[in-house]
């Protein structure tokens, strides 16, 4: 079964999981910008970050097989730092309209600041103008009051709701947003937020329409297989095939494919991974032999 | 410009009038230019125009390798009379779709330093779009060559490239121009290194050398016309034409009635003639 994984931070993770992934069936993979475990001081490092996200990072995909696409935001954590908010604001918009960008995110909120408020009104408007979805992250403290608030933040900016995708959610939230009309995502954890029973309980209960899920893998303990691995638990309690690919692959895509930069077509066949072409003199090999990998 | 503008639409066809509006976005406010340049692709489309060889201005270019977004770059760019500073932070903070459509519209705008400073970016990349994008399928690096900054040794080893990467001379549309002897040594040298390294060597080395020889040509050209590779020997007789050394002559004679190709075999013929 085809696999588009839809929040996922390669930045973070080894060549190791790329190979994982592929075996596993991942095709495509999306990754948010986001908050990289400590503030940056300046708007030069976010202009490389989201550099690497539509340079090095594609090409480090692309040689195990797997697209790869991005959202472009300024996270809800930095969205408090004075030191660079303001001015990542003023270079999104260039990175908006980049190829493998097909939305806006992760934003939201964290720490539910009214500078998060601000800095995520904001960039809803940045969606409209380039006509883009958006991923919104949700709070982990106080996460009910964080969804509703988020969700309140979208019907003031007037955003539409099937163009949002609110993320990290669990078994509370989705009692709040199934009717609304937006997108619902579910990051699999190896401890925390959601696990795969309960997630094939949830599937169970409400089906998988506008649902997806992901691993939110990066830095901290994570893990990148939990998609493929939450597959397997919906098959073993009896899913049809039909609704688990609706979730893990039609879902996401269509989703992102709002953006009218990605669709399930582009996905048919692998990313060409030609292990002889560098990016900008690197490659993955280190040294090894492009035809014994 | 205008008249650039004019030819540009005629070989944008359809995709004219979308490039208009890209234009007129960029007119309203010039802080749009880095916003608007990354969607050419998807709006005015990114599959080859076809055509053939053509003139745009002074530039030759083959639209068999030209993409609407790439003729409408060049458009924009020049009907915005974009800055070096601006096409730069356009390569420099571009994806690779956003440089490859950049070095292409380089084919169409006025030669200068921006010219010379891009094909350094091209050579010290090993995106092979990228080198193709500057130096293939126009006459870009021919009209480049004596520019300031693009003296003959700095542009010996920006074809040079092409050797490392293994892209036809032949796409590099009058390169054969500026053989010289210098260009000849390092491409031997090359090959001479190539070779000890088991690697195959750049089948236009022979085609080159033949032209401006330098200590040692002779010897490879005549050696050449045994090679096993086909594209070898072509180049080879190719090569041993140019030079024209009637001393040579012999081994094209002695090649001839064992020469399986019939298009090698015409050339042999012509040194014979």
């Amino acid at each position: 079964m085809l696999i588009f994984e839809p929040h996922i931070h390669m930045f973070s993770r080894i060549t190791d999981d790329y190979e994982r992934l592929a075996l596993a069936g991942v095709r495509g993979v999306l990754e948010p910008a986001f908050w990289l475990g400590q503030n940056r001081t300046s708007v030069g490092t976010f202009v490389d970050y989201f550099e690497t996200l539509i340079g090095w990072e594609r090409h480090r995909a692309q040689q195990f097989g797997i697209h790869h696409f991005c959202t472009m935001g300024l996270n809800p954590r930095e969205a408090n730092d004075d030191r660079v908010n303001k001015d990542v604001l003023a270079i999104l918009p260039r990175y908006c309209e980049k190829d493998s960008c097909v939305g806006v995110g992760e934003i939201g909120l964290d720490d539910q600041t009214k500078t998060e408020e601000k800095f995520m009104a904001e960039q809803l408007e940045l969606a409209k103008r380039h006509d883009l979805p958006v991923l919104v992250h949700t709070p982990h403290r106080d996460k009910k009051k964080g969804f509703e608030r988020c969700i309140a933040i979208v019907k003031e900016q007037n955003f539409p709701m099937q163009k949002l995708l609110l993320d990290h959610g669990n078994e509370e939230t989705i009692k709040i947003t199934r009717d609304l009309g937006c997108w619902s995502g579910f990051s699999i954890y190896p401890n925390t937020k959601m696990d795969p029973a309960r997630m094939v309980a949830i599937v169970l209960e409400y089906g998988v329409e506008r649902f997806v899920i992901n691993s939110a893998a990066d830095w901290g303990v994570s893990d990148p297989m939990m998609v493929p691995r939450t597959v397997v638990k919906l098959e073993q309690a009896g899913v049809p095939r039909s609704k688990i690919e609706q979730l893990v692959w039609k879902n996401p895509i269509g989703f992102f494919a709002q953006s009218g930069r990605i669709s399930e077509q582009m996905l048919q066949q692998p990313a060409r991974a030609n292990l002889r072409e560098t990016f900008d003199g690197n490659s993955v090999l280190r040294g090894q032999d492009p035809d014994r990998v | 410009m205008s008249r650039m503008h004019e030819q540009l639409a005629t070989l944008l066809g359809p995709a004219a009038a979308g490039a208009d509006a890209e234009f007129a976005k960029v007119l309203a406010d010039r802080s749009h230019l880095p916003v608007v340049f990354p969607g050419l692709p998807r709006r005015l489309g990114r599959n080859h125009l076809g055509g053939g060889r053509t003139r745009v201005g002074d530039a030759t270019i083959d639209l068999d390798a030209f993409r609407p977004c790439d003729l409408a770059a060049a458009d924009l760019l020049i009907r915005c009379e974009a800055s070096d500073d601006e096409l730069f932070d356009l390569y420099q903070h571009g994806d690779i779709e956003e440089r490859t459509m950049l070095l292409r519209a380089l084919h169409v705008l006025p030669v200068g330093p921006i010219t010379v400073r891009m094909f350094g970016e091209a050579q010290r990349t090993n995106m092979l779009v990228h080198v193709e994008a500057a130096l293939c399928d126009g006459d870009l690096f021919a009209r480049t060559v004596g520019q300031p900054g693009f003296e003959p040794d700095v542009a010996n080893r920006v074809l040079l490239k092409l050797a490392f990467l293994d892209l036809p001379l032949a796409r590099c549309l009058f390169a054969e121009r500026h053989a010289n002897p210098g260009l000849s040594t390092m491409l031997q040298d090359l090959a001479t290194e190539r070779e000890a390294a088991g690697r195959a060597v750049w089948r236009d080395t022979w085609r080159m050398i033949g032209l401006a020889p330098t200590a040692g040509s002779a010897a490879r050209l005549v050696g050449g016309l045994e090679h096993g590779d086909d594209g070898v020997r072509a180049a080879a007789a190719e090569g041993l034409l140019a030079l024209g050394r009637k001393d040579l002559f012999a081994f094209a004679e002695e090649r001839l009635p064992r020469e399986p190709r019939a298009d090698i075999r015409a050339i042999l013929q012509r040194c014979l003639a």
